[in-house]
């Protein structure tokens, strides 16, 4: 009888949508986290542009060393905006995939961008042959930065980027294969963490209004992985990954899959599809 | 929100026919069968040493999971089985606990089955959803053990680690590949489908993102072996082609168990181990092209049976006994065979019998374009050194290593059975160490 009862449940719940845990939260609320998000994002891509121009000047004046040196600092800006940067697939498939996107790898001529620069830094050792990546990754970014400034900000893909950002931390970047060249993950796993985080703060006094425990939780989190990470800073950036203790990437791992887990809750606590 | 727990009470009930109307108005029930039979029915050999091995009996949908013993051991071996080993997150002795608790509550949950909480269609939904809406437990077992890393001094519990538990060393054949080795808890899934075992899989690791690292897992099946009338039980083929279990103790005969599997009072270890157990893991690759071009002949001597029936060189059938007291010289039964090297059947080495439970995998392809498959072989046993340790001692430089590389796994001791819904995993070791 009581299981005649738990399936006469599921009719209803199925039928009804049962529960609304959100917040009350009206989409008006939503516009001022939502513009201060566009000012983040354009001032992001503002730095991107200058860090990129510093950077492939560097690769097509042949100065091997300094390219290097800018490399792994040149990409944060993209890192932090990335789920903005994804919404033009087009740009970030040449902006920002792996060799293993491309069926040729890295001898693939689709493999453009950061990575193939990365490559040819780090692997060949040389700038020769860069120049053509270069121009054309500067072009990309700049192309970006127009797309964006045209862009009207879908509040959900704004709040959804947070977890969205957790998820290349937890495929990626836990594992070190990212910047599998130069080694330079921590400045992109920071930069996404960054990212995530900057969303949360934007949204979190509306949320906490109704669950403050979820805002607790969730910022603890943050601080536990933002702890881990300081440990590999250094004067002018990070250590390189392969300097991460195996306690640490694990240490990393438990914090990271929870605030997935928990960031992809906040549409749901926001009332956003 | 719907709260767990009452689904908890709701669905707690033994399977009844009531439970496979509700299905089948769900459309659920397809292919599964339902029964309010109390008991497992279990093999029935009265043979102690001399049985088929144990097979799924498809008449129970749900193992009960409360008991003086964890599920999943004597339990009748179903279709499908995998080890998922796990590295603790937790650093404090309280989300220790809270992982315990936690797991405890899941496997309750995944083994019962029923409504996952329904949430409002913003939120990811609470479950994977690849049973479909209502979870059903499909004979589901969740069998946890702990590794020696367990016992180390994150949480004091260095003082308790069972007597005869270690790390896994490699044996001289072996070649282990260090991510497919330990862990600090291994997690046997069985059940009647592979889909059931990764919707398992999937809950824990959604549940408990802060506690648990997925270390590695090996996920592998057995064709279930239907008993035939008036016939004597067959046992499964591996994927060497021969009868895998043929010697296995009988599962069905608790006298035995106490003496082969279970911890029992009244030894050197621990009072929490009592009633569990010590599982040995390997993840055993064949080189089966390499096998498949070894004459038929050499393949029988190798092993020390007949391929086609699975009979010992002086029987008809896989359960006669092979009489190698006859045969000091190794004239009709090899005296490297394997099976005469694993279980000689002497008086001395009754001692050293052990349970297995192995399931068989098959990966994907090797880099030199030969197939990775194997055995995924599990074994339980009182006395790890006594059991595998010996066993495997006996066996090494064996014939069959020629055609065999374990590569990976570990050795755990198998938690006690959780008494009632009042008790949880690992609550004996817990209040042992003052933490519970």
């Amino acid at each position: 009888m009581k299981i005649r009862h738990s399936a006469a449940m599921l009719t209803l719940a199925l039928g009804l949508m049962a529960g609304t845990a959100h917040a009350a939260v009206s989409p008006s609320e939503l516009v001022g986290p939502v513009t201060d998000y566009k000012i983040y994002v354009t001032e992001n891509l503002d730095e991107l542009v200058k860090d990129t121009k510093a950077f492939t000047d560097a690769v097509k004046a042949g100065d091997l060393a300094k390219a290097k040196a800018l490399y792994g600092a040149s990409r944060v800006h993209y890192e932090g905006i990335e789920p903005i940067a994804e919404l033009f697939s087009d740009l970030d498939g040449s902006i920002d995939s792996r060799a293993d996107d491309h069926e040729k790898k890295e001898q693939d001529p689709g493999f453009t961008g950061f990575h193939r620069i990365e490559y040819g830094l780090f692997v060949t050792g040389s700038t020769d042959g860069l120049t053509p990546f270069a121009d054309k990754l500067m072009s990309d970014v700049l192309d970006l930065q127009k797309r964006v400034a045209g862009l009207t900000f879908p509040p959900e893909k704004v709040v959804g980027g947070a977890a969205a950002l957790l998820e290349e931390v937890a495929s990626s970047k836990i594992s070190g294969e990212e910047d599998r060249y130069a080694h330079t993950d921590l400045f992109d796993f920071q930069a996404n963490i960054d990212g995530a985080k900057k969303i949360f703060e934007l949204f979190r006094p509306l949320i906490e209004k109704s669950d403050k425990a979820f805002v607790k939780k969730v910022a603890a989190n943050f601080a536990t992985v933002d702890k881990i990470l300081a440990k590999y800073k250094t004067a002018d950036g990070y250590e390189y990954y392969d300097k991460v203790t195996e306690a640490d990437r694990k240490a990393l791992s438990g914090p990271v899959n929870t605030l997935a887990e928990d960031l992809s809750k906040m549409r749901g606590k926001l009332g956003l599809n | 929100m719907i709260e767990r727990e009452k689904n908890h009470d709701r669905l707690d009930a033994p399977a009844s026919p009531d439970r496979r109307r509700v299905l089948a108005g769900l459309g659920l029930a397809g292919g599964v069968m339902v029964s309010g039979l109390a008991q497992a029915a279990t093999t029935a050999d009265t043979d102690a040493h001399v049985t088929d091995a144990p097979i799924s009996d498809h008449m129970r949908e749900a193992q009960p999971f409360h008991g003086l013993h964890q599920a999943g051991i004597v339990t009748a071996r179903p279709a499908n089985g995998m080890i998922a080993t796990f590295d603790v997150l937790a650093t404090t002795k309280e989300d220790l606990v809270r992982l315990f608790k936690t797991l405890n509550e899941r496997i309750v949950f995944l083994t019962t089955g029923g409504l996952p909480p329904q949430l409002d269609p913003r939120y990811p939904p609470s479950d994977s959803g690849i049973l479909g809406p209502v979870v059903v437990p499909d004979n589901l077992t969740m069998t946890v053990s702990l590794g020696s890393s367990m016992f180390d001094d994150r949480f004091g519990l260095k003082n308790f680690k069972p007597a005869r538990l270690s790390r896994m060393t490699g044996s001289p054949n072996d070649a282990l590949e260090p991510e497919l080795c330990h862990g600090d808890i291994s997690v046997q899934i069985c059940s009647n489908t592979a889909d059931v075992n990764i919707h398992a899989l999937r809950d824990l690791v959604k549940n408990m993102p802060d506690l648990l690292y997925l270390r590695w897992k090996q996920e592998g099946s057995v064709p279930v072996m239907p008993r035939k009338p008036g016939a004597p039980a067959e046992s499964a083929r591996n994927f060497l082609g021969f009868r895998d279990g043929s010697a296995n103790p009988n599962s069905s005969d608790a006298a035995l168990m106490d003496e082969i599997v279970w911890v029992q009072p009244g030894k050197d270890e621990p009072a929490w181990t009592h009633y569990g157990s010590y599982q040995a893991v390997r993840i055993i690759r064949n080189f089966v092209e390499r096998w498949d071009r070894t004459p038929l002949h050499e393949q029988q001597q190798i092993i020390g049976r007949v391929k086609a029936t699975g009979a010992p060189f002086h029987g008809k059938t896989e359960h006669d006994v092979p009489d190698y007291a006859s045969d000091p010289e190794g004239k009709a039964t090899p005296v490297d065979a394997h099976i005469r090297l694993a279980n000689p059947r002497t008086a001395q080495t009754q001692k050293n019998l052990i349970l297995r439970r192995p399931f068989n995998y098959s990966n994907g392809v090797s880099k030199a374009g030969q197939l990775e498959m194997g055995l995924l072989f599990i074994c339980y046993q009182a006395d790890l050194e006594k059991g595998f340790i010996t066993v495997q001692k006996r066996l090494d430089g064996e014939p069959l290593e020629e055609y065999l590389k374990p590569v990976g796994g570990g050795f755990f001791f198998t938690l006690p059975g959780v008494r009632d819904k009042k008790d949880y995993l690992g609550r004996p070791l817990l209040a042992a160490a003052g933490l519970a």
